[in-house]
């Protein structure tokens, strides 16, 4: 291992785990913002900071701060009969656990450095003998055609594995034995009950979890993560050749992550807690984080296999290149570096984007009943899921053997998907901006509010509640 | 200089080995899973420095994920039950079951032992491709050359499910299964839920099985 | 040859390192120990706790796990086949739908013997 590798090892991990991190910080002050926006209310507000005289409350942005620092702060509490080492490694596990997820989630297209010079050559266009642009690197992500002039891989992943999605299975079962052990060890019977409840609900659908990746592995041939994106790129997005498989994987990726509306294990009204009820400060700061950092890591598998990852349409490792079918509409040769670097700002805004498509689905649905719980994960999404597996199996070898007719339509259709999703993403950036610049209007939709019935009924009889 | 492989080996070996001796020795039924994780964790780090990758991911997603689960989930339903008897009941049985456990170990040490002292270099693996051990070659050995095993470890696992319902149901039949709990809960316990504040689920908390240990 | 994994094992131990962190912080940080007796109770919001320790639980938990061993064991089996899926051809297909058939056949027996039955 040569010191450039150690140097670019350790940039990696920093990369990935800061990112979990952060939005996992940032998002538990998403989630309670974006609740005070769908209930109309006004939200975190109360975390001030004081700037020369003058009052920073960056709209509750310093709320996740405040928490972090409240919770360090916190009596170290441990009940008098609590197992003492499985009290203490549970929640090690179940943090710990999160971060090891992202070893083989790529975050970006291989990049081709060369071995003897320390910044990449940028203008430096990747042509084939005919002057045409290289799209695509080759399979493990080898700069093979480049080898000759000295040219080695950097490959934007933290451990390049072999099991890519296999691995991330792997890891997350380890989550399981954190919440089991935290709930035995608290000598707690509210504790033991979520505990189960919680090993049975991510046992249940982690089945489907897998399940599910089973078609999208047969359309991509591999279960390297990196390998995947690749064929996004080159194809259509997971999500518009797997769409069961998208959904089922996403419901299942909430239940994991025992979010509402799966929240069963921690139901407040039920359970007080749940497996965590007797961690205090920090210890449950970390259980509660965990939560969180899994939701930015379920994001990322999402977006690696349905939402093409890095990729994004039209681009190729060379350049842009927008073709339907064989018809070549536009042609732009773009260095390899900066297609790269792009592709590494698109996979982390689709992160976040996912991020807070889940945020949304926590304030919009109610809880499930347990037995609804169970019966959803082994009666609905596990069939549904072999279902896929059949459906993709037959629908795929019959495409297969229906000759060059087929698979000619099919790739004008892809190529059709990419334009989708680039018109798509164009649309929604430029709304976002629009909106960004745009005023403020604070429409109250007042016909639904209690506030807003008893004033067209002539108004209240009591004085306005005090805060 | 000793190598690094051969460091991660010991180190692994020998955390394999106080992870075994843990379930063993272990009071404590949970201690004891939690050996058997330790045990299974070192065993794929084992399969890594073979580079047996998909092997290693396998017992990290069957073993630890799966079998331990099983048995955390089994400890937690027995409860105190669980634990290690005190009584010397059954004292021979284990007595032959551990010294037969203990020769069949020596057995395997005396012919490793035997072997490495043998060749000439005690660890004779050469390098080797780095798709070895992949889910590529996995897969087309088990599809190629094992085919019949395959399909039969499938009514293998059936088996497993349905001896499984058999045992949970025990001789009360499937009334037990399909008895609501809290009918259940009312038959077991004559006073009325007194379970504080715990709510809807509050009789999940009181319900009893059917089967008495 | 172990070498090849070096940037698996430094997240692995990053990650432990991290988590540790924030617990012996949490430990060291933390404010005065006051035990009191309410405090050193079971939390069972604020009621106090009754019955044993202990709780019986449903069996049908233990059927989960269960199924749920048998279904991940079967996963296994079920990645490398989807990835050698189109040189397997129909013949594979074929292979994978009898072996997962014979799974079906024992998630709808269970299902038909009410294990998978949960409500109260």
């Amino acid at each position: 291992m040569t010191a450039t590798l150690l140097l670019a090892t350790i940039v990696k991990i920093l990369i990935m785990v800061m990112f979990v991190l952060n939005l996992a910080a940032i998002l538990t002050w998403a989630d309670r913002r974006q609740s005070s926006m769908i209930q109309d209310r006004v939200g975190p507000n109360r975390a001030v900071i004081k700037i020369f005289g003058k009052e920073l409350r960056l709209a509750g942005l310093l709320h996740p701060l405040a928490d972090g620092l409240k919770f360090f702060t916190k009596e170290d509490f441990m009940p008098p009969n609590a197992d003492r080492l499985l009290f203490t490694l549970a929640p090690i596990m179940a943090m710990g656990m999160v971060f090891t997820l992202v070893a083989t989630i790529p975050f970006g297209d291989t990049i081709c450095l060369h071995q003897f010079r320390l910044f990449p050559d940028f203008w430096h266009v990747h042509t084939g003998p005919h002057g045409e642009l290289l799209d695509g690197v080759e399979r493990w992500g080898t700069c093979a055609a480049d080898s000759r002039n000295g040219y080695a891989p950097l490959e934007l992943v933290v451990a390049p594995l072999g099991v890519g999605i296999l691995y991330v299975f792997a890891m997350s079962g380890q989550g399981i034995i954190g919440a089991a052990i935290a709930g035995w060890s608290s000598d707690n019977k509210f504790s033991l009950m979520g505990a189960l409840r919680a090993a049975s609900q991510m046992v249940s659908y982690e089945v489907t979890l897998g399940m599910s990746l089973v078609g999208a592995m047969m359309i991509y041939g591999t279960v390297r993560l990196d390998d995947m994106v690749r064929w996004q790129q080159e194809h259509a997005w997971g999500i518009f050749v797997q769409p069961l498989a998208f959904f089922l994987f996403f419901a299942a990726a909430v239940a994991e992550n025992k979010r509402i509306p799966f929240d069963l294990p921690e139901a407040e009204s039920e359970l007080v807690s749940g497996y965590f009820t007797e961690y205090a400060g920090m210890k449950f700061g970390m259980f509660y984080f965990a939560e969180y950092a899994e939701v930015v890591t379920g994001s990322m598998l999402l977006v690696t296999i349905f939402l093409g990852g890095w990729a994004l349409p039209f681009f190729h490792r060379d350049g842009l290149l927008v073709q339907f079918g064989d018809t070549t509409l536009l042609r732009v040769a773009i260095p390899h570096v900066f297609v790269t670097l792009l592709g590494v700002l698109a996979f982390f805004g689709k992160v976040i984007v996912v991020c807070w498509i889940q945020v949304f689905v926590r304030w919009s649905l109610p809880r499930f009943r347990y037995d609804q719980l169970m019966k959803l994960g082994w009666r609905l999404l596990l069939p549904a899921s072999l279902a896929n597996i059949l459906v993709t199996g037959v629908v795929w070898l019959a495409v297969d053997k229906a000759g060059s007719a087929a698979s000619d339509g099919l790739r004008i259709a892809a190529d059709v998907t990419q334009a989708v999703v680039a018109m798509a993403m164009t649309y929604l950036i430029g709304r976002g901006v629009v909106g960004m610049f745009g005023t403020v209007t604070h429409e109250r939709n007042i016909i639904g509010t209690s506030a807003g019935i008893a004033a067209r009924r002539g108004g209240t009889k009591t004085e306005p509640m005090q805060a | 200089m000793v190598a690094l492989g051969t460091i991660y080996f010991w180190v692994c070996a020998l955390t394999a080995v106080a992870g075994a001796l843990s379930v063993v020795v272990s009071k404590n039924p949970i201690r004891g899973a939690m050996g058997l994780l330790l045990l299974i964790l070192s065993v794929a780090g084992l399969f890594l420095a073979l580079h047996a990758q998909f092997l290693a991911a396998i017992q990290l997603i069957v073993y630890a994920g799966a079998i331990v689960v099983l048995f955390l989930f089994v400890i937690m339903l027995l409860g105190p039950a669980a634990s290690t008897p005190n009584d010397r009941r059954g004292l021979f049985a284990r007595a032959f079951g551990g010294g037969l456990a203990a020769l069949c170990g020596a057995a395997a040490i005396a012919l490793v032992a035997s072997a490495g002292l043998a060749a000439k270099h005690p660890f004779p693996l050469a390098d080797v491709d780095p798709s070895f051990g992949g889910v590529d070659a996995f897969g087309s050995a088990l599809f190629a050359d094992a085919l019949v095993p395959f399909e039969v470890s499938g009514a293998l696992l059936m088996v497993a499910v349905v001896g499984a319902l058999a045992v949970a149901r025990g001789r009360q039949g499937v009334a037990s299964l399909t008895r609501s709990e809290r009918e259940v809960a009312r038959a077991a316990t004559p006073e009325p839920d007194t379970a504080g504040g715990a709510g809807v689920y509050s009789h999940e908390i009181h319900a009893h099985e059917e089967h008495s240990s | 040859m172990i070498a090849t994994y070096a940037p698996l094992f430094m997240l692995l131990f990053f990650a432990a390192f991290l988590a540790s962190v924030f617990y012996v912080a949490a430990t060291f940080l933390g404010g005065q120990k006051k035990p009191n007796p309410g405090k050193q109770a079971p939390f069972e919001c604020g009621s106090e706790s009754s019955g044993g320790r202990h709780l019986k639980l449903s069996v049908k938990f233990y059927l989960t796990a269960i199924l749920f061993v048998v279904f991940d064991i079967e996963a296994v089996f079920v990645y490398p086949w989807a990835i050698h899926f189109r040189a397997l051809g129909w013949l594979g297909l074929a292979e994978m739908l009898g072996f997962l058939a014979v799974l079906v056949v024992a998630l709808v027996y269970v299902w038909r013997k009410g294990a998978l039955e949960w409500e109260t």
